[in-house]
Formats: structure tokens, sequence, C-alpha cells
């Protein structure tokens, strides 16, 4: 019997301890769409013959678990119809799921696991710019596997410039892009003096800066600035925020933070007398922004929803006229899928549509089409060129995608959209809604 | 127990000199482990400022922001500090960790890079900040809050450490001196009380097998029963007639 190398015996036990994982099944949900985690035994590539199994670390729990919860859900409708046809050359996609709970330690240390211990195919739908940036070095560190992060939810600069673009593709337009539309159109109708409220860390840095370079161009500076630690529910007091920025008679804020802190913000700017227009990113997640206020103010809401300006990264998903808005809004219907079980805190509603799940869903179909391109041999060291070769590719809203090695960045839309009738809709006349 | 006067202003004076002890070494520890933190800290603060200002020339100059603020916030995790700003050249505020902003005292206090500045901030407490140039200040300074009560916190707890034994070692002293005191004032009490039987002049009989053990001790106190024995003899002509008697027998 010939001897084992000390290095065949340990990729022995690596493949029986993946072997007997306790994977769960993807199709044990009865709607067919439960889709988080493997069956059979995975190899080094994170492809088998029936399976493509991606890594997923986001926040399913915690202050900001609606963006991870509606992101992944609206990925899942779309992976549980590529699965429902057959998959992807007769392979099905399957997620492994790892929480982080927007915390960037959590993020890279599921990274890792999703890297050495799960060895999935490709890092996919990411939440967050201080999870995110913490956790491109973790790719540099592992480049010799040819790992990549596919549409993070975050449109902060690091993964789109050196030294960390060459790990990360982005489906998303930019913080950058963002800001500088908000500024402009603020300029325009005459709201020049621009505060910031934003989160203190890498994500409200990343806002503020595109916020101060867009005033630049502009010949201006920021008025003032307010912040606030990551994490904060609705319940917190925004009170000394709110003071400090009344302190230096801004025309408009742009809030740059997550859902439960921004509608803190809108509800107790309003109350303190600083009645201007409030705008957020398209990382605050609309729904759940506003999701707060009605069900604290209910019909009342409109007194503080009024003033709110989102942009979007996304077209809106109550425009079906578009064949992907259409296909999402069939799809989310017909799964309607569920927050992860294993994560599962009965306390969250899911919705039926939102900015965020649209993101999601079209992210899988881009992710989907990646991975028909890579043939019916993936590898991860051949994946990039499956990306390249995306070209003025029409994802079905209206704008078309294409990647090089200059352009890691599929889309650049940034969309406007304020409340009416207690839901988000385009906004297309800034000189009418907010001019001075 | 019986313990003598005497001995209990022993005790007061053994108990006044731990509290002497304890307090005096109270106040050179306090100043000793302040002096040691603080330079201590500052020291670590000064290291961690430099290896910021090294890093960051790389990211203000080439890249975004948010890649400083994530640097400055990995190091604000660490115990002791507090706040970390950024300024750049123009003394513009690249980069923070104030919420829910910075400190009107920062912002209109004057920069002084390289040393150790105290600030007392509004809402937020003490603190001790040190300073380092980003590429010998033609970029900016990173600026580090100590927060001064972390200081006193752990000043506090080795002095908390140092009371609590020296009250151990007080309270195992006391009931090693009282043991010692009433084991050494047991023949002083017997003394005592055959004293004042010669001073009554009753009989020894009552007591004779503690006059005998008191007379035939080899001490000082043995001593001083046999002088009293003797000065009672002289003063009463029986007594010294008696020993007389007993003297020509034998």
């Amino acid at each position: 019997m010939a001897k084992l190398t000390r290095r065949q015996l340990a990729q022995s036990v690596l493949a029986a301890g993946a072997a007997i994982a306790p994977w769960r099944a993807f199709a044990a949900n009865p709607t067919g769409q439960a889709s988080t985690v493997p069956s059979g035994p995975l190899t080094d590539s994170g492809v088998t013959d029936s399976e493509i199994v991606l890594g997923v670390s986001t926040a399913f729990k915690g202050p900001s678990r609606g963006l991870g919860i509606e992101l992944y859900r609206g990925a899942v409708s779309y992976f549980a119809h590529v699965n429902d046809q057959g998959g992807v050359h007769g392979r099905r996609i399957v997620l492994k799921l790892r929480n982080d709970g927007y915390q960037p330690v959590p993020a890279v240390e599921n990274s890792v696991k999703l890297i050495v211990d799960d060895k999935v195919f490709a890092l996919f739908g990411y939440v967050g710019t201080p999870t995110v940036t913490r956790v491109l070095p973790v790719l540099k560190k592992f480049q010799d596997r040819d790992f990549l992060l596919f549409f993070p939810f975050t449109g902060a600069q690091p993964q789109r410039q050196p030294p960390y673009d060459e790990f990360a593709f982005n489906l998303r337009a930019s913080y950058k892009q963002e800001t500088a539309g908000l500024v402009d159109n603020f300029i325009a109708i005459g709201r020049e003096r621009i505060a910031v409220f934003y989160q203190a860390d890498a994500y409200g840095r990343s806002g503020w800066a595109g916020v101060r370079a867009a005033l630049k161009e502009y010949d201006k500076k920021l008025v003032g600035e307010a912040t606030y630690r990551r994490g904060e529910q609705y319940t917190a007091v925004m009170r000394a925020q709110v003071e400090r920025l009344k302190k230096v008679n801004p025309d408009a804020v742009i809030c740059i933070g997550s859902y439960a802190a921004c509608a803190a913000f809108a509800r107790d700017a309003v109350d303190g007398g600083l009645e201007v227009p409030i705008a957020n990113l398209s990382f605050v997640g609309s729904e759940n922004l506003l999701k707060n206020l009605t069900d604290e103010f209910g019909t009342e809401s409109e007194r503080y929803s009024r003033w709110l300006v989102n942009s979007q990264v996304v077209p809106s998903y109550e425009d079906l006229a578009m064949s992907s808005i259409s296909e999402y809004a069939d799809l989310m219907q017909r799964y309607d899928p569920t927050p992860p079980p294993e994560f599962e805190e009965h306390d969250y509603v899911p919705f039926a549509k939102s900015f965020t799940s649209l993101e999601g869903f079209l992210n899988a179909k881009l992710m989907t089409e990646i991975l028909k391109r890579a043939g019916p041999s993936p590898s991860r060291a051949l994946l990039e060129d499956a990306v390249f070769s995306i070209q003025n590719h029409d994802l079905g809203i209206g704008e078309m995608v294409h990647f090089s090695p200059e352009r890691r960045q599929g889309l650049d839309q940034v969309y406007y959209t304020i409340v009416d009738n207690n839901r988000f809709v385009g906004l297309t006349d800034w000189e009418g809604k907010f001019a001075t | 127990m019986k313990i003598t006067r005497l001995f209990q202003r022993t005790m007061f004076g053994i108990f006044f000199l731990f509290l002497l002890i304890g307090v005096s070494t109270s106040v050179v520890s306090i100043y000793s482990v302040d002096l040691h933190l603080t330079s201590e800290y500052e020291e670590n603060s000064r290291d961690i400022a430099k290896t910021i200002a090294d890093a960051s020339v790389d990211i203000i100059l080439n890249r975004d922001l948010s890649s400083l603020q994530s640097l400055i916030d990995q190091f604000v995790e660490i115990q002791g500090i507090s706040y970390i700003y950024i300024v750049n050249d123009a003394d513009e505020y690249l980069a923070h960790t104030f919420v829910p902003g910075i400190p009107e005292e920062i912002l209109e206090g004057e920069r002084r890079v390289g040393e150790t500045v105290t600030r007392n901030l509004a809402g937020m407490g003490d603190f001790v900040e040190v300073s380092s140039y980003i590429l010998a200040g033609h970029v900016g300074s990173v600026h580090i809050g100590m927060d001064v009560s972390h200081v006193a916190l752990a000043i506090q707890q080795a002095i908390g450490n140092q009371i609590y034994l020296i009250a151990i070692i007080f309270f195992v002293g006391i009931f090693a001196s009282i043991w010692f005191v009433s084991f050494a004032a047991k023949p002083i009490n017997s003394l005592l009380d055959y004293a004042v039987t010669l001073a009554k002049s009753e009989k020894a009989e009552e007591s004779e097998s503690s006059t005998e053990r008191i007379l035939t001790r080899n001490d000082e106190v043995g001593h001083l029963a046999r002088l009293f024995q003797y000065f009672s003899t002289v003063s009463d002509p029986d007594k010294l007639q008696n020993n007389s008697n007993v003297k020509e027998n034998d």
C-alpha cells in the first residue's frame, strides 16, 4: 500500500470533512426557493457536478438586517427561478450564508471561513462599506486562489480603485455619483448651504468625501456636519446632531447612514425645527426608513417624510414597463422568499417589493449571466474573463452593462425619489418640490 | 480576653502605624503609577499616531478617505484611546471618530503638533492628546486623545489592591498582637494578684499553688514577686520571726 504524503492525508481529511458537513438541502423549503446550503461534497473550486456555491456574509441580524435580508430575498427569487429552470449548465446555484450583523470583524472572519472552510466559488452580495472595506485585504491575502467579490451593496470607493479594485466587481453606481447628483440638484434649485449627517465610519466618510468633492466643483464647502455611531436604533435621540446642524442654518442635509438612524434624524430634525430637504443615499434602505416613521406616526408620518429625497441606484420597482422590473415583480410574488431560517428573527416583516430586493435581484441576474459565460467547466481563474465578456449587455432596466479591466462597475444611473402616498416615487421636478 | 491598659495603647500604636504605612505607600504608589501609566499611555499613543501618520500618506494622496476612516476606526478600538482625528495641511478635518461631531474646543483650539496637550471637552471629559506629523507636516497631522479617567481607573485599581493587602495584614497583625499581649500579660496579672494578696495581708494558703509558681519563676516577674514577699515580711514582725525560725530549722 502506497504511503500517503502529509498533504494527501490532509486533503483526504478535508474532503471527508466536507462530505459529512451538515449542509442542509437547498430545496428544503416548500416554495422550492430555499436556498442557502449546498449538498454533497465540495471541491476546492466551490463547484460540484450539481452545484455552484457562492459565499455570502451580510447583515441578517441587528439594526441593519433589513438591508441584508431584502438583498438576499431579491437574489434568491432569481436564483430559485434559475434553479427551477435546470440551473446553469446543469448546476444549481446555492448560497452559503453567514451573518456579520454589519460589523467589520465578523465580516472578515466570515470571509475567511467562506474561503478556507466552505471553499465557495466566489463571494457574492455583501452589505456595507465598513464590512467590505475590511474584507478587501482578505481577498488580497488569498489572491493566489483567484477569489472575487461580486456586487457588494455599497457605493464606496475602496473596491473601485487600486489597490483592491482587481478583487471586486460592482453593479451599482458609486456613492460619489449619488452624492454628486444630489449636490448638483440642490445647487441647481438654489440650496447651496449643504450639511451632512453621517455614520461615524468608513461608509459615512465615503459619502462625506463624495459631498465634499461635489461641492468643491462649485467652489463651495460643507457648512456643517454631525455624526452618529454605527448600530443606532430608531429609538436613538438625534437632538444633539440636529442642534449642531441648526446652528449652521443649512439649505439641505445629505444623510449617509442606515435606515434606523436616518429615520430617527428625520424625526428629530422636523421636531427640532430643521425643516429642510433631507437626502438619503441608496444604502439607507428607503422602505425600511419609511416604515420606521409610519410605524410610529401612522398617517401623521407625512409631516416628516415630505422632506425626504432618496437617491436610488436602480429604477423604481413600480416601473413595470421595464422587462426586468416586471420579471422581478413576478418572481418575488411567485417565490416570496423568506429570510434565511437559521438567522430568522420573527419580528421582521419582509417587503413585497423594495429597492434593495430589486438590487439583489439584478445582482443575481447578472451573476447568473456571468456563470453561464464561464462555461460548463467554470474556474475561478477564468471567471474574470467571463465578466469582461459582458459588453453592452441589456439587463432589462434601460441601461446597458459592460465591464472591462478599466471598468469594474456595471451601472452609472442614479434615480431620485420622494415619498408620495406612503411610498417612494420618482422625483422629476426638483424646483417644484424643494425650491427655496 | 483581658488586656491591660498598657497593651491597649500598644494596639492603638500598631493601628496608627499601619494607617501611616497605608496612607504613605498609597500616596507614593499613586504618584509612581500615575507617572508610569501616563507616560506609558503617551508613549504608546505617540507610536500609534506615528504608525497612522506613516500609513496615511498613501491613502490621503492616492485613495478614498473611507480607507483612512477605516484605518483610524481600527486604532480607536484600542483600550484607552478615545478619539482620533486627522487634519490636512489646510487644517481641514479629513477623518475623525467624534460623535455627534468635532468638539468646539478642538475646532477653535490652537493646533500644537508634536506636543502633549491636555484637553477638557464638554460632555466628554478630560483627555491627554498627542500628535504626529504626516510627511513632516506637508500632508497634515494625526491627533490621538487618551481618556484621563482611564488612567485614573487603572490607578484606582492598583491602589485598591494595595489597600486591600494592607488591610489583610493589619487585621492579621491585630489578632496576632492580641494573642501575644494576652500571653505576655498573664504572669503580670498573676504578679498583680499576688501583690494585692500581700497588701491585704491575706493568708497565702488560698492560692498556694499560684503563689508557688510565681515565686519560683526565673524572670523579672519572679524577682519582683520575691521582692514583694521580702518587703511584706520586713514590714510584718510575725512573718519575719517565722521566716527566721524556718531558716534556723533549715
